[in-house]
C-alpha cells in the first residue's frame, strides 16, 4: 500500500489503529502520517485504550495457584534487562582504534550496525575495504551482540537504506548505506513515533563516506516507527514527509 | 473486581520492580492476574495455554519493566496489552491463513493509553463495563469483539462478516463511541487531545 495517507483516511482508520486491526503497513502509514502532521487527530487518540475497557469488562478467571509459584520460581532466576545492561558497562573496559571515542556498548552497536549494513544492504563497499582489520574485529563484535540479543530494523527510503541496530536498554545506532546529499542549509533529523507522535531523537548530516552511522541515544521500547526528514534546522516536530521509515514492531 | 482506584499503588510497584523487588512483581501479580488470565482465555480459549501467557507475561514484566513509561499509560494497560497481544500471536501461529505478527508488547495498543479511558475505568465496576459493553448493537459489538479479542484486521472482519469494507470500519468506529456515550465519558478528560499528534512529548 501507499505509504503516505491524508489527514482524511488517517482518521478513516482511527479505531481500527488504535484497536490494532490494521495491517502492519497501514500501521506504518498512519504511524508516520501522526508524526509529520500538525492535525491534533483527537478523535484517533480518543480511541486509544478502548480495548482496555474490554479486558476488564470480562469477568476476573483466577489462576491455579501454581502459576504464582511458578512465576516466582521464574523470576528468581531471570535478570532483568536493565540491570544485565549495567553490569556489562560497568565490566567493559575502552577498546582502541577507531571506536576508541565512542563508550564500548555504544562502539559495540556501530560494529555491529555497519557490519549488517555493508553485508545485508549495499554489498562490499570500497570505502570500507582498507578496512579489514576493522571489519573482522567488528565481525567478533557481531557475534557478541547476536549472542546478547540485538536486534535490527530495516530502514528504507528515497533518502537511502539500512538498518537500526537495537541494544536493548541501551538505544540504538542507525546505519544508512549510499545516503543522499543535502543542501548545505539542510540537516537530517531522526524521530521516533508512536500512536501519540513523534519524538526528535537527533540530527546528523550526510559525511563524505558512503556509509552513514548515527548513534541513537534512545531505548526504541514502545515505538513503533522510525523515521527521517529533513528539516532547515532541529525543530521540535516534523515539518515534512519522512525520507526514510523502519517498522519497530518487525524485528 | 480488580482495584482500580489506586494508580499510584502501580506506580510504586512499577518502581519497586524496577529495583528488583521480586515481592513487588507478586503484589502485582495478585492484582492483575485474574483480568489478565480472563484476557489471555478469552483469546486461546484453552485454559493451560492461558495460564502459560499469563506467567510469561509477568516475567516479560519483569524482564523489561525498564521500558515501562508511566507517561505513556498505566501499569495495569501496559500489562493488558501483553498478555492480549502475546495471546492474538498465539492464535495467529495456529491460524495458517494470516501471517504471524511479532505484536507482543511492540505493538500499537501498548502505546498512549487514553487518559479518558483509564479515568473511566478507574470509576466503574466489572459489572457496569459489561453492561456498556452487552449494550453496543450486535455488529458493533463483534466487530469490536473480533478486532480486540479475535486479532482480526478490518478487512478480516468484512470477509468473516459478509459486509463491505467501509461498513466493517465503521462499526468499528462506532463502537467505541458508543462505549464513550453509555460511560458518559467527555471529551474533556484528555487534554492532551488538543496538542498536536505530532508535537515533541518530554523526554522519557
Amino acid at each position: 500500500m501507499n505509504n503516505e495517507l491524508d489527514c482524511q483516511a488517517v482518521d478513516e482508520l482511527d479505531a481500527a489503529f488504535a484497536l490494532g486491526a490494521v495491517e502492519p503497513d497501514e500501521a506504518r502509514a498512519v504511524a508516520a502520517h501522526l508524526a509529520s502532521c500538525q492535525q491534533p487527530h483527537a478523535q484517533l487518540r480518543s480511541m486509544l485504550g478502548a480495548g482496555e475497557l474490554l479486558s476488564l469488562g470480562l469477568d476476573p478467571v483466577q489462576p491455579n495457584a501454581a502459576v504464582r509459584d511458578r512465576l516466582m520460581a521464574t523470576i528468581e532466576r531471570t535478570p532483568q534487562e536493565h540491570r544485565v545492561g549495567l553490569g556489562e558497562r560497568e565490566a567493559a573496559g575502552r577498546r582502541n582504534g577507531w571506536l576508541d571515542w565512542l563508550s564500548p556498548r555504544v562502539a559495540r552497536r556501530l560494529a555491529l550496525a555497519a557490519v549488517v549494513a555493508v553485508l545485508a544492504v549495499a554489498g562490499w563497499n570500497l570505502s570500507l575495504q582498507s578496512q579489514l582489520a576493522e571489519r573482522d574485529r567488528a565481525l567478533r563484535e557481531v557475534a557478541e551482540a547476536i549472542s546478547g540479543g540485538e536486534a535490527a530494523f530495516r530502514v528504507d527510503g528515497s533518502a537511502g537504506r539500512g538498518y537500526l541496530v537495537e541494544t536493548p536498554g541501551s538505544g540504538a545506532a542507525l546505519v544508512i548505506a549510499n545516503l543522499a546529499s543535502l543542501p548545505a542549509d539542510q540537516l537530517y533529523e531522526l524521530w521516533l513515533i508512536d500512536a501519540a507522535g513523534a519524538v526528535a531523537v537527533g540530527t546528523f548530516t550526510p559525511s563524505s563516506g558512503a556509509i552513514a552511522v548515527v548513534p541513537v541515544e534512545r531505548d526504541l521500547a514502545g515505538y513503533t516507527t522510525f523515521a527521517v526528514t529533513v528539516e532547515a534546522d532541529r525543530v521540535d516536530a516534523p515539518t515534512g514527509t519522512p525520507v526514510m521509515v523502519g517498522d519497530l514492531t518487525a524485528s | 473486581m480488580t482495584d482500580r482506584s489506586q494508580p499510584n499503588i502501580d506506580a510504586l510497584l512499577a518502581q519497586r520492580i524496577r529495583s528488583g523487588d521480586r515481592e513487588a512483581l507478586g503484589e502485582l501479580y495478585d492484582r492483575y492476574a485474574s483480568v489478565a488470565l480472563a484476557t489471555a482465555l478469552r483469546v486461546v480459549t484453552d485454559r493451560e495455554q492461558a495460564e502459560d501467557l499469563v506467567h510469561d507475561t509477568f516475567v516479560a514484566v519483569w524482564q523489561k519493566i525498564d521500558r515501562f513509561d508511566p507517561m505513556r499509560g498505566s501499569l495495569r494497560s501496559w500489562l493488558l496489552t501483553i498478555v492480549r497481544n502475546r495471546s492474538i500471536d498465539r492464535i495467529r501461529a495456529q491460524r495458517p491463513t494470516v501471517g504471524v505478527d511479532d505484536a507482543d508488547e511492540q505493538s500499537l495498543l501498548r502505546t498512549a493509553a487514553n487518559p479518558t479511558w483509564e479515568a473511566v475505568i478507574a470509576r466503574r465496576s466489572t459489572a457496569e463495563l459489561q453492561i456498556a459493553i452487552d449494550g453496543l448493537p450486535a455488529e458493533q459489538r463483534e466487530a469490536i469483539e473480533l478486532a480486540y479479542f479475535g486479532g482480526r484486521t478490518y478487512r478480516e472482519i468484512a470477509t468473516l462478516t459478509g459486509v463491505p469494507l467501509g461498513t466493517a470500519n465503521g462499526r468499528l468506529r462506532l463502537a467505541p463511541a458508543k462505549l464513550r456515550e453509555a460511560l458518559r465519558m467527555t471529551d474533556a478528560a484528555p487534554a492532551a487531545s488538543a496538542e498536536p499528534m505530532s508535537a515533541r512529548r518530554p523526554d522519557r
